[in-house]
């Protein structure tokens, strides 16, 4: 009889390793994961989800049970025997201990989905090159993130700064009288020469009043890095920039709105820059705006997530259709495998399909 | 195919390497009856950041050598609908009341007697909590059981416990009375 339980174990054990298992079920569990998150409190629709898992599992072994001609009490029997204690049928035994015991099924399901998002992430590294800031988490990450964004918002408040020279220049030259327009404009330098500043510092004080380390870094880095060039910009628009007021007082408005698509561009990637270091702050600490924000990238992660799953059950698809063309009968083959190492076992087995096949050919 | 079910079932729990007794156990109760600070005060956690609960929280317990599952499930009016799908090999039920909610003690009382007649629940002992004790205003365990006519429950071993949740006060006392009727038994 402990034999007989060897080979029971032994054959379901091999049905646990194979794809006519593992496929059906790591599907299900790939397309239900996204709802467990790792929250302490429990949503209603995962206890829907395990009895749908349950039931998924009970009619994949009972199927195979049937199909073999393993009787419950085989089943049983085989279960409670020694051999099926061992550490690595245990770990085989798993997603059946799953049907039963919702904290295992739980975490397998929180297990996959950190999983499956993980891989997403890495297709849109690869796709993109670099991942965007806002998918990254984590306080290492951040600070070569922070850095990265501090250089774009140099380069683009430079830039904003040279094609604002450049119409300033160009202005100059068309209309050159008007440089000596009024000493009432003397002002005006500095508080244009302030503007790329206070467009810096803007979207950095909402990020520091949310009352992290780091942010109170970038905040700082922020006006360090804005205000020498702010102040660059005054020493060099001293001299230009009476001229530059004059179209905003005059009747042509083209550099006026020149200098607001520059500054447009510049907030717009400000924007961008608050909003990949908005995602780093815990969810409830945001404003409104920024959770909302962190709900559209959420379901961006999703929607690329939805892809990858849909990618590899394309490649499930081809991988069992090839799979199927060598050999008609799978069930078997990982059997005959075993087979060559007991010989004991193997007579048992093919004696015991042998006997099924005879039976279910005098059937019919 | 329900049967065949049960009995695949059965063997899947004997698949289970551990010999450690678990309990089931349920904690159900109006909304703010205060289960969940009662759940985390047995898993000897924080009790003071609580927030409604939505869906259900679960925690094992070990008490005497047994492992104790126990499921808090929301008592939110448009939640209790889902509460019999916990029910299922439940070896006892807690249920929770607000001792100064005067005002719905009918409310918890249609509700309990509406719990105790689920067929999955037939037999099984039941542990009241009359929590909030704390409180001035707080009933005591026999005006609520005058009040719930809980010795008309004939059915079941059952009990009713004056605790507060929040002090911790009683608690121990409803787990010796679980410890000394069910653990005891279930070994």
């Amino acid at each position: 009889m402990a034999e007989d339980s060897e080979w029971v174990v032994e054959s379901i054990a091999g049905y646990l390793g194979s794809p006519e298992w593992l496929i059906p079920l790591t599907d299900f569990i790939e397309n239900k994961c996204s709802v467990f998150d790792d929250e302490e409190e429990n949503k209603l629709s995962y206890t829907e989800i395990h009895q749908q898992y349950k039931q998924l599992v009970e009619k994949l072994l009972e199927n195979y049970m049937q199909e073999v001609g393993i009787s419950e009490q085989q089943f049983l029997d085989a279960c409670s025997s020694p051999f099926a204690k061992s550490k690595t049928l245990q770990a085989l035994f798993q997603p059946v201990l799953a049907t039963n015991d919702f904290q295992l099924f739980r975490s397998l399901m929180v297990q996959k989905n950190v999983e499956l998002q993980l891989q997403a992430l890495r297709v849109i590294k690869e796709r993109n090159g670099a991942l965007p800031e806002c998918l990254t988490d984590g306080t290492d990450v951040m600070s070569e993130l922070e850095q990265q964004e501090m250089q774009i918002l140099q380069e683009v408040l430079k830039r904003s700064k040279e094609e604002y020279e450049e119409e300033i220049a160009r202005r100059e030259h068309v209309a050159p009288k008007v440089g000596s327009t009024s000493a009432s404009l003397g002002e005006e330098p500095v508080r244009n020469g302030t503007g790329p500043q206070a467009a810096a510092h803007t979207p950095a004080q909402p990020i520091n009043s949310l009352g992290k380390k780091e942010d109170k870094v970038i905040s700082e880095r922020s006006s360090d890095s804005a205000s020498p060039k702010a102040s660059d910009n005054c020493s060099t628009e001293t001299r230009t920039l009476p001229a530059v007021r004059v179209p905003v007082k005059g009747p042509a408005p083209p550099p006026m709105s020149r200098e607001k698509t520059a500054n447009q561009a510049a907030e717009s990637w400000l924007e961008e820059a608050r909003k990949e270091a908005g995602i780093s702050k815990p969810f409830r600490e945001l404003t409104v705006a920024q959770q909302e924000e962190l709900q559209q990238r959420a379901e961006y992660l999703r929607q690329q997530r939805d892809k990858l799953q849909a990618l590899k059950k394309e490649q499930k698809g081809k991988s069992v259709a090839v799979e199927e063309t060598p050999s008609p009968t799978p069930t078997p083959a990982p059997a005959t495998q075993e087979i060559s190492v007991e010989e004991k076992k193997k007579l048992q087995k093919r004696k015991h399909l042998a006997e099924k096949l005879k039976e279910e050919v005098i059937k019919k | 195919m329900g049967e065949i079910q049960k009995g695949l079932f059965s063997v899947i729990e004997k698949l289970k390497g551990t010999t450690e007794q678990e309990l089931r156990i349920v904690l159900l109760g109006l909304d703010n009856a205060g289960k969940t600070t009662l759940l985390k005060k047995l898993a000897s956690e924080d009790v003071n950041m609580i927030t409604p609960t939505q869906g259900f929280n679960i925690k094992s317990v070990t008490f005497h050598g047994m492992k104790l599952n126990v499921w808090d499930i929301g008592g939110q009016r448009k939640i209790r609908p889902f509460w019999k799908k916990y029910l299922e090999n439940t070896d006892l039920l807690i249920y929770v009341i607000d001792s100064a909610d005067k005002k719905r003690f009918e409310e918890t009382g249609l509700e309990l007697s509406e719990l105790i007649d689920e067929e999955n629940l037939k037999g099984v002992p039941l542990l009241i909590f009359a929590n909030k004790q704390d409180l001035t205003t707080a009933s005591t365990a026999s005006e609520i059981t005058e009040g719930l006519n809980l010795h008309t429950y004939r059915d079941r071993e059952w009990q009713i416990q004056a605790c507060s949740a929040i002090s911790g006060e009683g608690v121990q006392d409803g787990m010796n009375w679980i410890s000394n009727n069910i653990v005891k038994k279930k070994k």
